[in-house]
């Protein structure tokens, strides 16, 4: 059996998003050693594997601080002297940077694996103790932030072309992280696994009947563009189409109750608040159509999960979405920003016949079953760690 | 007469609506103070009360809370006669306390007037001005009646009949007092905002360039409707018209707004330029050609006035005010808002307009704000608000 390098998996907490967690669970389960380093918000599972170096609160920040510095001191004094070079010529409150830091130098994993970019600066160091250093693509972090922050691309054109290798969602985002010298040929797409087991398709055998129900899912942010999707409702109302739109994750938005109002709106868009995982899935399944009006996405875990459970999806063709949707087989794709193309393809659902939508939502599951298995992408994600340690190991 | 202004804050440098209004009364012989919770730009121009701090600790807090109501001993009668006018409205006793604490400094002023600057400001202070038999006013600019009240559905309800005069700066935002619930109790007056037209005036000639230079002074706030523009400016530029953007103005939308421009394709034409002061903001204006609001809520907007003060041609979005603000056609366009290809048609119908048309609309729009949006006309309206 191939031997597995250690990895830490960095996500600044030690309960990230379920797609971490999934990554996570996949990989311990492979036989690889995990370790989890960063401040305690829970222990999302227990295995041989898997291995919490965390802190919590003030005294046992403490304690951990003392613990790593006694070690480093009898056991790796040298490196502890590197490190501690770094952190005084970098930073000023140094014994935050230590509390983070010595554990790492401690257990030092083959791969230090940071799953949000903009942590980089941060973590460079390890390259110098025989670390490898991945990097996720994700999200925000490298779709819009580095934007409109120039600091922030500035130090992602620094730190970019230093990082070993490279995980991204999508081709989309693989491809927006090459404009801050990502290169190429260091990015691996891995595409975020869903278990089958997890997501239990339902054939829709009564849809469209009545009033259209549809949803959206996602955090109360502009990239999410509900705005628009507000917009667009107003037009379907316009033209007398019985349908009733709720956002789940967004009630307290002055900007969209304020366009709810004056769209007069009220009595067709509910905005509901953040629920947990399963009622989520309830809300799709129960769903005539998923909407997804995103500016940009590396590739919506949403609309993979609705596509998952039989609910027609109709997103906007931003990021990787294009990846997971083809049009008119699997869901609809529209242009971004278009409020009118929104409309239409939520009048098409509409006169989709039912034998036609179920087939849509079927090959939806299919293409989804297959692009993103848990199995593939723990498979991909050794891969990766392998190509880059293989001379170490 | 002994008026006292509640504000958020001591007016800054550029808020000349208030500075204005404090400057008219003071020279007719009123006094006038100014209750708020901080003061950043030191205002002097009158007195200004600082009222109490909350602080994080709540044994701290608990002293403050004592040593105030130690302060109001003197003024028991007007204390008691506030705590039965919050019991009759069902106010609980721990709330009752906190608003004590809260408004001492109003208790202690002996005022003919006091005057709420924004509907908000009133929520916890609604029995202040007759437990002091003191008249009480309240204006209404915009957020407070058209964006608040959705959040918190008849907040206004019981204030119409405590209130002995209401303020509105434009006939839309008296409709949205109507709507939530006033009836006439009192009077309502409208005194429209007001510019300094002696500093914001229009060069003799316009300057024309072959580049069209448009601008926007807001802060980049969802209700000033930035991205809606945006997508105007994009649709406008792959129809080949030349142009140049600049924003004027900081604000939470930044990070959407920098987004929008670099997905919109629009990097080489849009420039944010920050929040400036009224010197360099008229530095802009003069570089400037047309002038867009395109707001989705809006009271009034002063900047809307001082474009035409200074000979830009405006093109508003019809949200509130503005409507009022620019005469459709004649001294500006209004069009309805969230469109933004009526937006960019509007822009290009502008750019085919002959010199002189363009000049009659420009030459209308700096008449109308000389004649009705000076200070000196909102001063004395604002001395007739309170004599009458």
């Amino acid at each position: 059996m191939k031997k597995h390098p250690t990895i830490a998996i960095y996500s600044g907490v030690s309960i990230s998003t379920t797609f971490i967690e999934r990554l996570i669970e996949g990989l311990v389960e492979a036989g690889t050693h995990i370790y989890i380093f960063g401040s305690d918000s829970g222990k999302s599972m227990k295995h041989n594997n898997l291995h919490y170096v965390i802190h919590g609160k003030k005294w046992h920040k403490l304690f951990i601080l003392i613990k790593y510095t006694i070690l480093l001191f009898l056991f790796k004094p040298r490196e502890k002297k590197m490190l501690d070079a770094i952190i005084d010529e970098k930073y000023t409150n140094k014994l935050l940077w230590q509390l983070k830091f010595y554990p790492v130098l401690y257990h030092q994993p083959d791969i230090f694996h940071i799953q949000w970019a903009k942590g980089l600066d941060d973590w460079i160091w390890v390259q110098d103790f025989s670390m490898k250093l991945v990097l996720s693509l994700r999200g925000a972090h490298i779709n819009y932030s580095p934007i409109a922050d120039s600091k922030l691309a500035a130090m992602y054109k620094k730190n970019f072309p230093k990082v070993d290798a490279f995980h991204a969602v999508s081709k989309a985002i693989a491809e927006e992280a090459t404009k801050y010298g990502a290169p190429l040929e260091r990015i691996k797409i891995v595409k975020s696994g869903l278990s089958a087991r997890d997501y239990p398709f339902v054939l829709k055998t009564a849809v469209l009947e009545g009033t259209l129900n549809i949803l959206s899912v996602g955090r109360n942010h502009w990239i999410k563009n509900y705005s628009l999707a507000l917009d667009v409702m107003s037009v379907l109302k316009s033209k007398n189409i019985d349908f009733h739109y709720s956002i789940i994750g967004m009630d307290d938005n002055e900007g969209l109750l304020f366009q709810r109002e004056q769209l007069q709106l009220k009595e067709n868009v509910s905005f509901i608040k953040t629920l947990p995982f399963n009622e989520v899935q309830i809300a799709i399944k129960s769903a005539d159509v998923l909407l997804l009006p995103s500016l940009k996405e590396g590739i919506a875990n949403v609309v993979l999960e609705s596509m998952m459970l039989g609910t027609l999806v109709i997103s906007s063709d931003c990021g990787g979405m294009a990846e997971a949707i083809k049009p008119s087989q699997t869901g609809y794709l529209v242009p971004i920003r278009d409020i009118e193309a929104m409309a239409c393809a939520i009048e098409e659902v509409i006169e989709l016949p039912l034998e036609a939508y179920q087939k849509m939502i079927m090959n939806a599951r299919t293409s989804i079953e297959k692009q993103h298995s848990t199995e593939g992408m723990i498979t991909d994600m050794l891969d990766l760690y392998h190509e880059i340690t293989v001379d170490n190991l | 007469m002994k008026i006292g202004l509640i504000l958020p804050s001591g007016p800054g440098y550029t808020e000349t609506f208030f500075r204005s209004k404090i400057e008219g009364l003071q020279k007719t012989g009123h006094q006038v103070i100014i209750f708020c919770t901080n003061n950043p730009e030191n205002f002097n121009d009158c007195p200004v009360i600082l009222l109490p701090k909350k602080s994080h600790s709540i044994v701290w807090q608990v002293f403050y809370m004592m040593l105030e109501y130690l302060k109001l001993l003197p003024y028991f009668k007007t204390i008691i006669h506030y705590v039965l006018l919050e019991r009759q409205d069902g106010t609980t006793w721990s709330r009752i306390f906190k608003r004590i604490y809260n408004n001492a400094p109003m208790f202690k002023h002996e005022l003919d007037w006091l005057h709420f600057g924004f509907g908000t400001l009133v929520m916890d202070c609604q029995n202040v001005a007759a437990a002091s038999n003191t008249k009480m006013a309240v204006s209404f600019r915009g957020f407070d009646i058209g964006v608040y009240p959705i959040k918190h559905p008849n907040c206004y309800l019981k204030l119409w009949d405590k209130v002995s005069k209401i303020h509105v700066i434009s006939d839309d935002i008296a409709q949205l007092v109507y709507d939530q619930g006033f009836k006439g109790q009192v009077p309502m007056v409208k005194i429209t905002p007001a510019i300094n037209t002696s500093y914001f005036l229009a060069p003799e000639q316009k300057n024309e360039s072959d580049l069209l230079k448009i601008v926007t002074v807001a802060r980049l706030h969802w209700k000033k409707g930035l991205d809606y523009t945006l997508q105007a400016l994009s649709k406008l530029k792959k129809e080949g018209v030349l142009f140049e953007y600049t924003i004027i103005g900081e604000g939470f939308e930044e990070e959407a707004l920098r987004f929008a421009v670099y997905q919109l394709g629009l990097k080489e034409q849009v420039v944010f330029k920050g929040k400036l002061d009224p010197k360099d903001v008229k530095k802009e204006l003069v570089k400037s050609h047309v002038y867009l609001q395109y707001s989705v809520q809006e009271g009034f907007c002063n900047a809307v006035l001082e474009a035409q003060a200074m000979g830009l041609l405006c093109i508003v979005s019809d949200a509130e005010g503005l409507a009022e603000n620019i005469l459709d056609g004649q001294t500006g366009w209004v069009i309805p808002m969230r469109q933004p290809d009526l937006l960019a048609s509007k822009i290009k119908d502008t750019l085919s307009l002959s010199k002189t048309e363009k000049q009659q609309i420009r030459d209308a729009a700096k008449f109308r704000v000389q004649q009705h949006f000076n200070i000196e006309k909102q001063q004395i309206e604002f001395i007739e608000f309170y004599k009458e």
